[in-house]
């Protein structure tokens, strides 16, 4: 510790290129953080998915519509408990950068395949007895101050209605919950038969068809039982447990976990030339000062820890910066990408340890060559400036 | 007074380019303690690379440099480092302080080398600049003093561990005529009260008249001895 006012020195003695480089090293581990953390968000939410649940899409695309004569005849599928088609009004809420997804399901049989879905019975009535009604996530209505009663307009980017615009008009019945997982409560649940029958075109069609099955062990072969029977017909299904289709999504984006090493191995790949050429230069402009150090009584050893000291001391601190900020910012990412069915976010305690150790392995790659030229130094030839 | 400083032919040579250059060559030398020394002679004589060899900044090729009883080339890099800590200070030309320090900073640098406390080495911190005249500029950085000051404080710096010899390169060599006169009597207080040894480079006539023994070296040689006549 004696030793910290020297090491500090060292780095306050260019105070532009320290902060820059602080910055620098800060913003690398903040996506480093910031990633792993969406990672956790993708297999928090991943976990949460049930194999029982199946999920019933076109063989053509993900949002090409399907018959919505296919529901009955999945439903006479041995092994299928409910099924529910859906559809989708995707629109924007009060700002052109709000988004909102209103799904419409046949809700009753939507809860008898997901048995976490908890919405109070008086509530069910509710939304049974009004065509616009709506049952809202808690955290979304939290999120967007809803109450029960409140009307909500939503701008369609999809769904045209039969009158000629675009508006469409949903009110609040209930809210639900997804107990100890409330973040995932984001969604809303409208009536299928409302937006099928206010749609201008593609009436009586489902973008996706969610299928419970008695036995999680039998989904498999329901989910090829499922396909076989459109097999020959012109809309042809892919039906996956939801844990397949969520992985299905994410490979949308892209792999997940290789996009999170590509990116961070070459920001890493690029600061280790950034911060090495900073600690090489740092070191030859203080070839004389190194120099009177060891005049004065420092080993070849001490000096070069000092310079080592210097580069540890930047990282860390700089990793711990870039991860806390990350901390900081990922529940407010969390809650809007909740409704993309992404789990909370944060940075895990292994990837805090993971990022340290990152930091150290970056200060004495860094480090070590700067530090070994000032081991190295020799006291009257650098004194002498040759 | 004991030999505090004995070199016995002692040979020290450069490489330049592909030449090797000596510039000493086979150099006698014994100081006592207690003595102030001033080595003079020409650019390129070979005075600063005998100050480094007793200072134990550089290393002979071959001879004997026995200083403070120590065989100094017989002691391993860390040794010799250790060794420096413990019985020499030094003064240079452009008072080689840290930039980014306060005098305060610069001056307990070799105290870190020590097992003293924070408070003591602050203690002993006070005591060194008020014995150069600075206490009331110990927080300042060296670009916020003169020339003067800092080489004051560089000599706080080399007198704070108590060294056995004070070792100094032309240490008036940047200051003008009424700072490296006092810098040259303090110089002489410390030799006269207490007691240091000191060994200084110069080329300047002047601030060699203050050492009480002055050494000419020329092309590598003690050429010429003068004992100042007592005052």
């Amino acid at each position: 510790m004696k030793y910290l006012p020297l090491v500090w020195g060292a780095l306050r003695r260019r105070p532009g290129r320290t902060l820059l480089t602080l910055l620098s090293v800060t913003t690398a581990f903040f996506l480093f953080g910031a990633l792993q953390g969406f990672n956790v968000g993708i297999n928090s939410a991943l976990e949460l998915t049930n194999v029982a649940h199946l999920v019933v899409m076109s063989r053509v695309s993900l949002n090409a519509p399907m018959p919505l004569a296919h529901a009955a005849k999945i439903a006479s599928v041995p092994g299928v408990t409910a099924v529910t088609p859906i559809n989708v009004v995707f629109g924007t809420y009060q700002r052109p950068t709000n988004i909102e997804v209103v799904l419409g399901v046949d809700l009753p049989a939507l809860m008898k395949v997901s048995s976490e879905l908890y919405v109070p019975p008086e509530q069910l009535a509710a939304y049974q007895r009004t065509r616009t009604g709506i049952i809202v996530g808690k955290s979304l209505a939290r999120k967007e101050g809803w109450k029960i009663g409140d009307r909500i307009p939503i701008h369609a980017i999809n769904a045209a209605k039969r009158d000629g615009t675009s508006d469409w008009v949903f009110d609040i019945v209930g809210i639900y919950d997804v107990p100890h997982h409330t973040e995932f409560a984001a969604r809303i649940w409208a009536n299928y038969d409302y937006i099928n029958e206010s749609l201008a075109s593609g009436k009586n069609t489902a973008i996706q068809f969610y299928v419970g099955v008695k036995d999680a062990r039998h989904s498999a072969q329901v989910a090829q039982a499922i396909d076989d029977l459109f097999a020959n017909s012109p809309d042809q299904t892919v039906t996956q447990n939801e844990k397949e289709f969520f992985q299905t999504l994410m490979r949308q984006i892209g792999d997940i976990g290789f996009l999170v090493n590509a990116i961070v191995g070459a920001v890493f790949f690029t600061l280790l030339f950034l911060t090495a050429n900073t600690m090489a230069q740092s070191v030859r402009e203080r070839i004389p000062e190194l120099a009177v150090l060891k005049t004065l009584g420092f080993t070849d050893a001490g000096v070069q820890w000092m310079v080592l000291a210097e580069a540890l001391l930047l990282s860390i601190v700089a990793a711990l910066l870039g991860l806390a900020l990350a901390e900081l910012v990922l529940p407010a990412v969390s809650s809007s990408l909740a409704s993309q069915g992404i789990g909370a976010m944060h940075v895990p305690r292994p990837v805090f340890a993971a990022g340290l150790c990152l930091a150290v392995l970056l200060a004495l790659v860094s480090g070590l060559p700067p530090a070994a030229r000032a081991r190295r130094l020799q006291i009257a030839t650098a004194l002498s400036g040759r | 007074m004991a030999e505090v400083v004995s070199l016995k032919n002692v040979v020290k040579r450069y490489t330049r380019g592909k030449q090797q250059v000596e510039v000493l060559h086979g150099l006698d030398l014994s100081i006592e303690g207690g003595e102030f020394v001033a080595l003079m002679g020409p650019s390129g004589s070979g005075k600063t690379t005998l100050l480094n060899l007793i200072g134990g900044l550089d290393r002979a090729d071959s001879g004997e440099v026995v200083v403070a009883g120590e065989r100094l080339d017989q002691l391993s890099s860390a040794e010799l480092a250790r060794w420096r800590a413990r019985h020499v200070g030094f003064v240079f030309q452009f008072y080689n302080l840290l930039p980014v320090l306060s005098a305060e900073r610069n001056v307990e640098v070799p105290l870190l080398l020590t097992k003293l406390s924070r408070a003591q080495r602050r203690q002993n911190v006070r005591a060194a600049l008020e014995l150069v005249g600075l206490a009331d500029r110990a927080r300042h950085k060296p670009a916020e003093l003169s020339g003067g000051q800092q080489q004051r404080v560089a000599i706080a710096r080399a007198l704070i561990a108590d060294p056995t010899l004070l070792v100094c390169d032309e240490p008036t060599g940047d200051l003008d005529r009424e700072n490296a006169e006092e810098i040259l009597k303090l110089l002489e207080i410390l030799n006269r009260t207490q007691g240091k040894t000191i060994i200084m480079v110069t080329h300047d006539p002047l601030a060699a008249a203050h050492a009480s023994r002055r050494l000419h070296v020329d092309k590598g040689r003690l050429s010429t001895q003068e004992e100042r006549s007592a005052a």
